[in-house]
């Protein structure tokens, strides 16, 4: 958890890297500075962490590493906004803040001896990132694995550098889509739903992972209940406006729900039952 | 038998503590009675039913700096604030120590906030029984009483020539101690007669009728300003930002309203709360429903200020009964 | 017929033929001495509508939210100079709304659960009370012999020395609580996002406190110049009484002495603070 004695206080961390990923979306490779801290911070799959851009201020980031790996902490950080912008101005090197992790997180012992089908959209696609990782690095501990990244043009499609990685890897089906191509693109050119609807998954012994903007998961989430999924195997992962991420500051609620504290991952089935619809 | 002080004694005790402390009371400013710190026990008004603004904002200031950043040594350095002063805030009615006890709930819940713990343990509350009520009181609805001692330190009742004196904790028996109290035999006086409003089971009611279109209606002549948040002594959502000071940046933490547009709106545009409706029903599900399943106390102590202070008269004693008639019979 | 009788009438009628959605009117408030502003979307609401001298809320403020849709409204004097505004810069449609004007015999001080018979400071100095623009008018039209100082609190401001202005505006701001209801409350505040909430520029910032307090309040008063119609809306709201119609009325009056222009009087007439003439000195050294 954050700092015991003051939770709205970031912890010092250092930018390491910094990765272009599209055009408007970086890779921030960020290493806390206090070693005993490091040494303790542990996260899971679907948390979330705040990074400060000291100066302008603090928001809320999906991790996209994984614990396990012993790296870096890694954030997507698409420049949207008046923080992000200010992240997007850092160099390795550069002072940040990191508070977290926050949120609960993917059961991926649930997951296990399942087929899992990932399929994310844009920036969405940043927390579904260490999923994969953790099923890739447990391979046999999953059952088939179909990944689905879409894009508004090819070049919005995120971590494009380890597709290769993970198309390679045993039982694992890589499928790539875009709104709308570019001159190099030789690919699919297709909304995400209908790409659902060409592959016709199975939602026998399935869970499917999605995360995007708020209209590619209503389409989606459409086309997965014509294809037989029932609302507890569909999976996402809820985002809102922060400011605490403890569940103090009553900004992130949906109902009498926290986005920071029951969620930010949620089963379509929990999501029905919360009193405000979104 | 009960512990009794003389307005004389009072006095000085006042002048005393304004010595060591900060002493905040009511006080006129123009045709306002409000809160603040006094520098003359004799500016302190004890003819008033309650202030216009609460005093919450002792505990939680309407901006404060949470910590400073400063640019040292090729990195950052971070520095906490601090509560210097210890404060006794006299006058208190019991809605508003209510207030209090509710506004504790999310803050001191772990992960504690340290700033406002600091303000809390620094902090005195002495009060006193509400003899008069006005019409829009109705804490006795809410689960307090005009007379309810509750929250304080020391609860004072007054009589003729002084006060009975409740010593309730051992802050308030560090700071009156029983050699400043006498006896008396004089009978306590009759609490202030309040209004009652129906909020019974209106969580419940929340819940079945939550997407009844009456939000929308509602929500027709809110203005969305903030200021039924900030007269609230419950209210608490905060925006924190990052500003220049003299070489320094601090972060501080400023009030905000679930009222406002843009209260939800995330970087990008998306806003899931941008229809008036879902705003207003959110204050009232969070006031009578979220809150009160979360910390089982109510988030509505029924002090009134928000029914006197809204611009277009969004009266939650009106909406509390409009709701619990809701999707019962005829409605 | 009474007002009250004759506004109940006229929404009952745009109501039951379907000219309007909604008749955006004035109910008794919950004090049962006040008004309060009431939406009447049908005839059976429309039984509600009063018109009283507590009806002290500018309601053309809701027209911005009902743009495409068909609209009847009451108003007074200052609230129909609003609607001129609002057509003026292009943002409601004259054929969207039925303007059921009333020719106001001044609105007294109130105050939650007080009334009383003392007319408003604004009112008393008020030099037109029939309103400029209406589909049907209710009451006598009146002309009114103009005051002959329009502007003895701006003057009596103007009288002081800096530093007692200072003071007594210092004094002020510092209660304010940055509730934005002056904002909310006022017709020409409509900026999709305030000049206040806007991060970068950092312009004013979120800190309740002196010194943002001051930025915040005057320079909303300049973004009204030459365009606030004079309903003091933001007075009347503001929790803490500050006498937010000195600043609007100290630079209605200075627009009047340079320009001669009254805001609101007409939808047509360009606004001298967002027009340029040809004929115009470009700068101070011409």
């Amino acid at each position: 958890m954050s700092n015991n004695k003051n939770p709205l206080l970031p912890h010092l961390a250092t930018l390491q890297n910094v990765i272009d990923l599209t055009p408007d979306v970086r890779l921030f490779q960020i290493e806390l500075n206090d070693a005993a801290f490091k040494a303790k911070f542990d996260y899971k799959p679907g948390q979330f962490i705040f990074v400060s851009a000291f100066g302008t201020g603090e928001s809320p980031f999906g991790l996209a590493s994984v614990a396990h790996r012993k790296g870096p902490i890694e954030v997507a950080v698409r420049k949207v906004g008046t923080v992000t912008s200010s992240l997007h101005d850092l160099e390795p090197g550069a002072s940040v803040g990191v508070r977290g992790p926050f949120g609960n997180f993917f059961p991926m012992d649930q997951f296990k001896g399942k087929n899992i089908h990932i399929i994310g959209g844009g920036i969405g696609f940043a927390p579904l990132r260490p999923v994969i990782l953790t099923i890739l690095d447990h391979r046999t501990d999953y059952g088939d694995l179909l990944i689905l990244n879409g894009a508004r043009t090819p070049s919005d499609l995120v971590f494009a550098n380890e597709f290769e990685t993970w198309a390679a890897a045993p039982k694992t089906r890589l499928e790539l889509t875009v709104d709308a191509k570019d001159d190099k693109w030789t690919g699919r050119v297709a909304l995400i739903p209908a790409v659902l609807k060409e592959l016709q998954i199975s939602p026998a012994n399935s869970v499917a992972i999605i995360c995007g903007p708020p209209i590619m998961i209503k389409f989606t989430l459409t086309e997965l209940k014509k294809l037989g999924f029932a609302d507890e195997q569909i999976v996402t992962t809820l985002e809102g406006k922060m400011k605490c991420g403890l569940g103090k500051c009553a900004r992130c609620n949906v109902g009498d729900k926290y986005v920071c504290k029951d969620g930010p991952v949620f089963t379509f089935k929990q999501i029905s039952g919360l009193l405000e619809q979104f | 038998m009960s512990k009794f002080i003389s307005k004389k004694d009072l006095n000085s005790w006042l002048n005393k503590v304004r010595e060591s402390r900060r002493l905040v009371a009511p006080t006129k400013v123009d045709d306002l009675i409000l809160f603040k710190e006094i520098s003359r026990v004799e500016d302190i008004v004890t003819d008033y039913v309650n202030t216009d603004l609460s005093p919450k904002e002792f505990l939680f200031p309407p901006t404060e700096v949470l910590f400073s950043i400063e640019r040292k040594n090729g990195g950052v350095e971070l520095t906490p604030a601090r509560v210097e002063k210890e404060t006794v805030i006299f006058g208190m009615r019991p809605c508003d120590a209510r207030g209090v006890i509710a506004l504790d709930k999310p803050f001191l819940e772990e992960p504690t906030d340290p700033l406002y713990k600091e303000h809390r343990d620094k902090t005195a509350l002495v009060g006193i029984a509400c003899l008069k009520a006005c019409p829009e009181c109705f804490c006795s609805s809410m689960g307090g009483g005009p007379d309810d001692p509750t929250g304080f330190d020391i609860m004072l009742t007054e009589v003729k020539d002084g006060y009975l004196v409740q010593v309730l904790t051992e802050k308030g028996q560090a700071l009156l101690p029983d050699s400043m109290l006498s006896e008396s035999s004089v009978a306590k006086p009759k609490a202030a007669d309040v209004s009652k409003v129906p909020a019974e089971g209106i969580n419940k009611k929340l819940r079945q009728n939550f997407e009844d279109p009456y939000w929308s209606r509602l929500a027709d002549r809110c203005i969305h300003c903030n200021m039924c948040s900030y007269v609230c002594p419950t209210c608490y959502c905060f925006d924190i930002r990052d500003y220049p000071n003299k070489g320094k940046t601090n972060r501080v933490r400023s009030w905000e309203s679930c009222q406002s547009a843009g209260f939800t709106k995330i970087a990008g545009g998306y806003d899931p709360r941008a229809n008036k409706g879902t705003r207003m029903r959110q204050r009232f599900a969070h006031k009578l429903l979220y809150f009160p399943e979360q910390f089982g106390v109510s988030h509505c102590v029924g002090c009134g200020r928000c029914v006197k202070s809204c611009p277009v008269n969004i009266d939650i004693r009106e909406i509390i009964q409009d709701v619990q008639k809701l999707g019962a019979e005829g409605e | 017929m009474s007002e009250t009788e004759q506004i109940r009438s006229k929404a009952k009628e745009l109501l039951d033929s379907k000219k309007v959605d909604c008749v955006i009117g004035y109910e008794r408030a919950t004090d049962g001495k006040n008004a309060r502003p009431m939406f009447a979307y049908s005839v059976k609401d429309a039984d509600r509508l009063i018109f009283d001298q507590t009806c002290r809320h500018n309601l053309v403020r809701y027209l911005l939210d009902r743009k495409d849709k068909l609209t009847g409204i009451v108003v007074k004097a200052c609230d129909s100079r609003a609607i001129n505004l609002l057509l003026n810069e292009h943002q409601i449609q004259r054929d969207k709304i039925f303007i059921i004007g009333v020719v106001c015999p001044g609105l007294v001080k109130t105050d939650w659960n007080k009334t009383g018979d003392k007319l408003r400071d604004a009112c008393q100095l008020c030099q037109q009370r029939t309103p400029v623009v209406y589909d049907v008018l209710i009451g006598e039209a009146k002309k009114l012999e103009p005051p002959a100082d329009a502007y003895p609190d701006v003057a009596a401001m103007e009288g002081k020395s800096l530093e007692e202005k200072r003071a007594f505006w210092e004094k002020e701001f510092s209660r304010c609580i940055r509730c934005y209801a002056c904002r909310q409350a006022c017709p020409g505040c409509y900026c999709s996002e305030c000049f206040v909430d806007r991060l970068d520029p950092l312009w004013v910032g979120i800190k309740i406190a002196p010194g943002e307090n001051e930025m915040w309040n005057t320079m909303r008063a300049y973004h009204l110049g030459g365009r606030c119609i004079g309903c003091y809306a933001c007075e009347l709201v503001c929790p803490v009484n500050i006498p937010l119609s000195l600043l609007n009325r100290k630079l209605e009056k200075e627009v009047m002495k340079l320009f001669k222009f009254q805001p609101g009087l007409d939808p047509e007439t360009p606004q001298p603070l967002a027009t340029f003439q040809k004929d115009e000195k470009l700068g101070v050294a011409e």
